[in-house]
């Protein structure tokens, strides 16, 4: 039982470290959308280009 | 929000690219019915509305389609000069002209096309990308199933929702975020923080198990899963405790997240009160997103604010955590006291990712955006990156998770979480629209 509820503790602990990283990534994928709307690159037309329009 | 697969691990990358790209279309496809089906249908019901109403109101005929878009063409060109000559500020947007074969189809028959009928009607329904993606996605697990290759891509989607509500961050005023976070944060403290201690303490008065009842605690007072697990250590939370406290935490979210939408509606509240709402009442940044989008833009704006506070709060709970099973059980047993570096313990568990959405924030203070832009990032943008996490949360709403919610937890858990949501409710229905709306 203790040796289980160790493993689960150290599960619990990778689990969170993880999500950490994954914020640094989130960050990164916001930091680039940002970079290219400033740059121009995604424009206003940019999200209606993706659909079928009646 | 990402248990499951760790989206910074670059060798997980390819395990995760086929449910990644699946989610990828499934949004698409999401996006696309509320493009064309809510967006362009329901624009065709307002034009065939507006070119029935002289036949039906005063029995003038309907007239020829050529007249009728060459109408619409001077109305814009009208419109457009207005503006060129400065007498109108908005710049006018060309005009929705009806097909030739529709026009002739409501010609003849005097009666609104079924499509556009159809737009109508799913926008009454609320049923946006959100519903489509949610409702589609658990439908897609519990009946075909989600295929195991796709599995870890699809739960690697769902904090895609996070670049969202960092750039959402580009429509606010510091002013925004100060007044309604600060009307916010007093509702967190009442509420979130409120919940947490009566659950730890109810617990331990009813001698419930300590992992379970501080699990139970720090998932419904604060932000469901993530606060949970920043927490389970702590209290040395049996693996069963973990799933039933999970399994209570997304049951209990999945039902508000289907419910709130509309009972909001019935209730009459105004978005951003719904957003302050379900900012805090609902237990799961993703859930909590979702029924917001789904209320509203407006809601969005509100709810992006109180969760923000909310997640703000976990190292806090943390704290507390430490404080209550592990500092204060020591003390009373004159045992060591364990030394407890607070900073270090905020450093840990603060969700950095909200650093971002304050940087945008102030970005846009500044006026690094210019209105478009803040259009593209705060609306375009942001529903993409929704709709990519709304299909990884949809696909991973599996029943069998849900049935693992149990024991004691559920009892305590959900008592404590439907009491927080009406109590909620009541509170920021009387504090008003003003207090949470964001200019």
């Amino acid at each position: 039982m203790a040796k289980i509820s160790k493993e689960f503790e150290e599960k619990a602990k990778t689990t969170f470290s993880a999500e950490r990283r994954e914020d640094y990534v989130v960050l990164v994928i916001a930091t680039i959308t940002v970079a290219l709307v400033l740059l121009g690159v995604i424009g206003s037309g940019f999200f209606s280009s993706l659909f079928i329009k009646y | 929000m990402g248990v499951g697969v760790d989206l910074a691990d670059v060798k997980q990358w390819p395990k995760m690219l086929p449910g990644f790209l699946a989610c990828l279309i499934f949004a698409w496809i999401g996006l696309q019915w509320d493009f064309y089906i809510i967006g362009e249908m329901r624009k065709g019901y307002r034009e065939a509305t507006a070119i029935l109403k002289p036949y039906k109101e005063l029995g003038k005929p309907i007239k020829p389609y050529e007249e009728y878009v060459k109408d619409k063409e001077d109305a814009y060109k009208g419109a457009l000069t207005l503006y060129q000559l400065g007498i109108e500020k908005v710049k006018p947007s060309k005009p929705f002209v009806l097909k030739k074969a529709d026009y002739e189809t409501l010609a003849q028959t005097k009666e609104i096309p079924f499509k556009f009928a159809f737009g109508e009607r799913m926008n009454q329904f609320q049923f946006t990308y959100v519903a489509f993606l949610l409702l589609g996605g658990m439908l897609i697990r519990n009946t075909v199933g989600v295929p195991k290759i796709l599995q870890p891509g699809t739960v690697a989607a769902r904090p895609i929702i996070k670049p969202g509500i960092i750039i959402l961050g580009a429509y606010y005023m510091w002013s925004d975020v100060l007044r309604v976070g600060a009307v916010g944060l007093v509702l967190v403290v009442v509420f979130v923080v409120g919940v947490a201690v009566v659950i730890s303490i109810l617990g331990k008065r009813a001698k419930a198990d300590d992992g379970l009842m501080g699990l139970m605690g720090a998932g419904i007072g604060v932000c469901g899963v993530s606060a949970a697990v920043a927490v389970a250590p702590i209290v040395n939370a049996k693996p069963r405790d973990f799933f039933y406290a999970i399994g209570t935490l997304l049951l209990f979210g999945t039902l508000c997240l289907f419910t709130f939408p509309y009972i909001g509606r019935a209730i009459g509240m105004s978005e951003p009160v719904y957003g302050a709402w379900v900012g805090t009442a609902i237990l799961n940044t993703a859930q909590l997103v979702a029924a917001a989008t789904w209320y509203g833009h407006e809601a969005l704006l509100t709810a992006n604010v109180v969760n923000v506070v909310r997640i703000g709060f976990i190292p806090v709970i943390v704290l507390w955590a430490i404080y209550y099973y592990v500092v204060r059980p020591a003390k009373a047993e004159g045992g060591e006291v364990k030394k407890v570096n607070a900073m270090q313990v905020i450093k840990e568990k603060f969700p950095i990712f909200i650093l971002g959405f304050f940087i945008m924030v102030t970005l846009s203070e500044f006026g690094a955006f210019e209105a478009f832009q803040k259009d593209i990032l705060g609306r375009d943008l942001v529903r993409i990156f929704m709709a990519i996490g709304f299909a990884g949360v949809g696909l991973n709403i599996a029943f069998e998770d849900l049935k693992k919610a149990g024991g004691a937890a559920f009892g305590i858990g959900f008592g404590a979480a439907t009491v927080k949501a009406v109590l909620a409710a009541i509170v920021v229905m009387l504090i008003g629209t003003e207090a949470f709306r964001i200019k």
